[in-house]
């Protein structure tokens, strides 16, 4: 699940991005309207977290443009203009959520973890596929009832194929959401996940569709 | 500071002007203007009846003397002694005069002629004298007197004396003859004279009463401005006034755009202080919350406080620059329906049913933003406390409830709802500034504070569907 952070304060943004990055999220961040606007316009980001006073561009602005361009991914909005004129002004704009500030890390990654799972269309904190269950609130796998010890790309990787089951993602898409924008990527190493990911969950939880990608799905009883 | 925003807004300006009471100074332009003009015409009219009745008195005395000169005359003429007799014939007795009335008895008609030499010795007299004297005073060295007497019958007369030279002899020939149809004929006059100033007098004022009417009107067009503007149904004051008072209407809308700026710059000045004080307090906490040790504790502890006082007082500089704020309203139904939309948005989740009955047209007299921050936290409250519904009810009062117009805003849920220990506590108005725990964490302290400026109450009972049923009384349009 790969993220979006718009935040002006320097100091506020790196807690952010420090507190998402331990839930599990690869996180990008912008300090201005500007630079938002652009990552999130041609970036794939499962989420974004708007800051709604920003220099250059404001964040009402930056939300409009998105929605207007089409763009449907999900937005939590932070704003430190907690009347409900601007709350609703917010959601107007094409926002899913608003936390004010002053607010707690908690409230954030809750915000965030619900939004993220909504767009992928399950209503509740656990994602279970076979075997394989997913704790979102607590960030644990477990496989049989076993606890899952997996490293944070892994985590990544298996928390996206579980929010997509059933469907086949490409290695592209795969990408795009493990990692940072500024990270370097090699496809290769997305084989390289998966691979240690059959390890740990079973073989035949991850299909690979030849020229197209993966699929996560229950194995069905031959 | 607390006493500021703890008055209810009462300051409803006096309506309309109240007739004055009978017997006082009228209060009213228009009413000084008629009286002044009325008093004015009704003196005016009184001094030109008197003159005119006065003229034409004298006028009449004036004919009147002429008539009873030509008497006069023809009794002279009649004593001139026959030439043919010689240079001392006696003067002759005069004898019909022309005029019959002097010759019935106690006519009222009545002629002497006396011997001016002689102590005014009666010569001869009118047989309608009947041999009384005419009760004259003497003429004394004076050539002719016009006057008034009495004659015999005790009747009023009016007597015409004239001394003649006859001959050698002095006479003096007195007329008298009633007054009583030259009386009634001045009455006559007098009487047709009031009726007709009567009927002028009554013309002017009514005139007097149109051009005060018709004049002032463009007051009355000013003042139903001002009032839209107050109600907001306009935005500034119609310029398009007489020239003594379109001065006015530009002051007066100077002085709204200024009150409108005024709030807008105080309220920007508010919210930048809120965000520049709010992040650095987020990263604060959050900063404290990931160290540990009893230093970071304190200090979360104390940013805690900071955040809860600083709302605090935001909330209540916000609603100290609302109140002065006139000629405002807007539109109850269509920020209850984005309110509402956004409800949904935000609790998608709960399954929750949103439901609600209002009434088009009906304006909040009020900003916005503040009836959406009142309907916002009770659709915020019933929906995060609903079971499974939530229903919104708007209703206009009726007049027999309050002077002013009202309405009532009432949501009610089918949550757990409260006892009615935390339902007073709730809406406890004014909370002290330092208190650090916020009530309920409901908000509705904030909700019933907002009202109150408003001069509107927030209640809370227990709803029909289960929950609690919270209703905002509000002034509307």
């Amino acid at each position: 699940m790969r993220l979006l952070v718009v935040e002006d304060d320097a100091d506020l943004n790196r807690q952010l991005v420090t507190a998402l990055g331990e839930a599990g999220y690869a996180v990008d961040t912008a300090f201005d309207g500007e630079e938002g606007h652009f990552l999130g316009d041609t970036e794939p980001y499962d989420a974004v977290v708007l800051d709604l006073g920003l220099p250059k561009l404001d964040g009402l602005s930056v939300l409009e443009t998105w929605r207007r361009d089409g763009r449907a991914m999900p937005v939590l909005i932070l704003t430190a203009r907690d009347r409900w004129s601007d709350k609703v002004a917010g959601i107007d704009a094409g926002a899913d959520d608003y936390v004010a500030k002053p607010f707690h890390m908690e409230e954030v990654l809750a915000r965030v973890r619900a939004l993220v799972r909504r767009a992928a269309g399950h209503a509740s904190n656990e994602i279970t596929c076979g075997l394989v269950r997913l704790d979102l609130r607590a960030g644990r796998v477990t496989h049989d009832g076993n606890p899952v010890k997996l490293t944070s790309h892994e985590y990544r990787l298996l928390s996206y194929l579980l929010h997509h089951q059933g469907k086949v993602i490409s290695r592209t898409e795969l990408t795009e959401h493990l990692y940072e924008q500024d990270f370097d990527r090699d496809s290769n190493t997305v084989e390289v996940f998966v691979g240690r990911l059959r390890k740990k969950i079973g073989a035949d939880m991850i299909e690979t569709i030849r020229g197209l990608g993966y699929r996560l799905g229950a194995p069905v009883d031959e | 500071m607390v006493t500021a925003w703890a008055h209810p807004l009462t300051s409803e300006p006096v309506q309309g002007g109240k007739p004055a009471g009978a017997g006082r100074k009228p209060r009213s332009l228009s009413g000084r203007l008629v009286v002044v003009a009325a008093v004015w015409s009704v003196l005016a009219l009184a001094v030109a009846g008197f003159i005119l009745v006065g003229l034409y008195q004298a006028a009449s005395e004036r004919a009147f003397d002429a008539q009873l000169d030509v008497y006069v005359k023809s009794i002279l003429a009649e004593m001139v002694p026959d030439p043919a007799a010689g240079e001392s014939a006696p003067v002759r007795e005069p004898k019909g005069v022309g005029e019959p009335r002097f010759s019935l008895p106690l006519s009222g008609w009545y002629w002497t002629v006396a011997e001016a030499a002689n102590g005014e010795k009666i010569r001869f007299a009118s047989l309608s004298l009947v041999g009384d004297p005419l009760d004259v005073e003497p003429l004394g060295s004076a050539e002719n007197r016009s006057s008034f007497g009495t004659g015999p019958g005790n009747e009023e007369v009016r007597v015409r004396q004239q001394r003649i030279g006859l001959g050698s002899a002095e006479f003096i020939i007195t007329v008298a003859a009633e007054t009583a149809g030259f009386r009634a004929d001045v009455r006559d006059f007098a009487n047709q004279v009031v009726l007709t100033l009567v009927v002028i007098g009554a013309g002017l004022v009514g005139a007097v009463f149109l051009q005060v009417r018709v004049g002032l009107r463009p007051l009355v067009r000013l003042r139903t401005s001002l009032g839209e503007v107050r109600r907001g149904e306009a935005d500034e004051i119609d310029e398009n006034l007489p020239v003594e008072l379109a001065p006015l209407a530009v002051e007066l809308n100077a002085l709204i755009h200024s009150n409108r700026e005024i709030v807008e710059r105080s309220r920007t000045h508010v919210g930048n202080l809120a965000h520049g004080l709010k992040t650095p307090l987020s990263v604060i906490s959050n900063e404290a919350r990931t160290a540990a040790g009893p230093f970071a504790d304190k200090v979360g502890e104390q940013a805690e406080i900071m955040s809860t006082q600083i709302q605090h007082h935001l909330e209540r500089a916000r609603m100290a620059a609302q109140r002065r704020v006139i000629g405002v309203s807007c539109e109850v139904e269509p920020i209850l329906s984005r309110l509402t939309r956004a409800m949904s948005k935000i609790y998608r989740e709960r399954d929750v049913e949103l439901e609600g009955a209002m009434p088009d047209g009906l304006r909040f007299r009020g900003e916005q933003q503040d009836l959406e921050e009142l309907a916002g936290n009770l659709l915020d409250n019933a929906c995060k406390w609903a079971n499974s519904r939530v229903v919104v009810h708007v209703r206009q009062l009726q007049h027999g409830e309050a002077t002013r117009e009202l309405f009532e805003l009432a949501v009610e849920d089918d949550g757990p709802g409260l006892s009615q220990e935390e339902r007073r506590e709730a809406v406890k108005r004014g909370r002290r500034l330092d208190e650090t725990v916020p009530g309920t964490g409901l908000g509705l302290s904030i909700v019933a504070d907002l009202a109150g400026l408003y001069g509107g109450r927030l209640e809370l009972d227990r709803a029909e569907i289960g929950g609690l049923r919270a209703r905002l009384i509000l002034p509307s349009v």
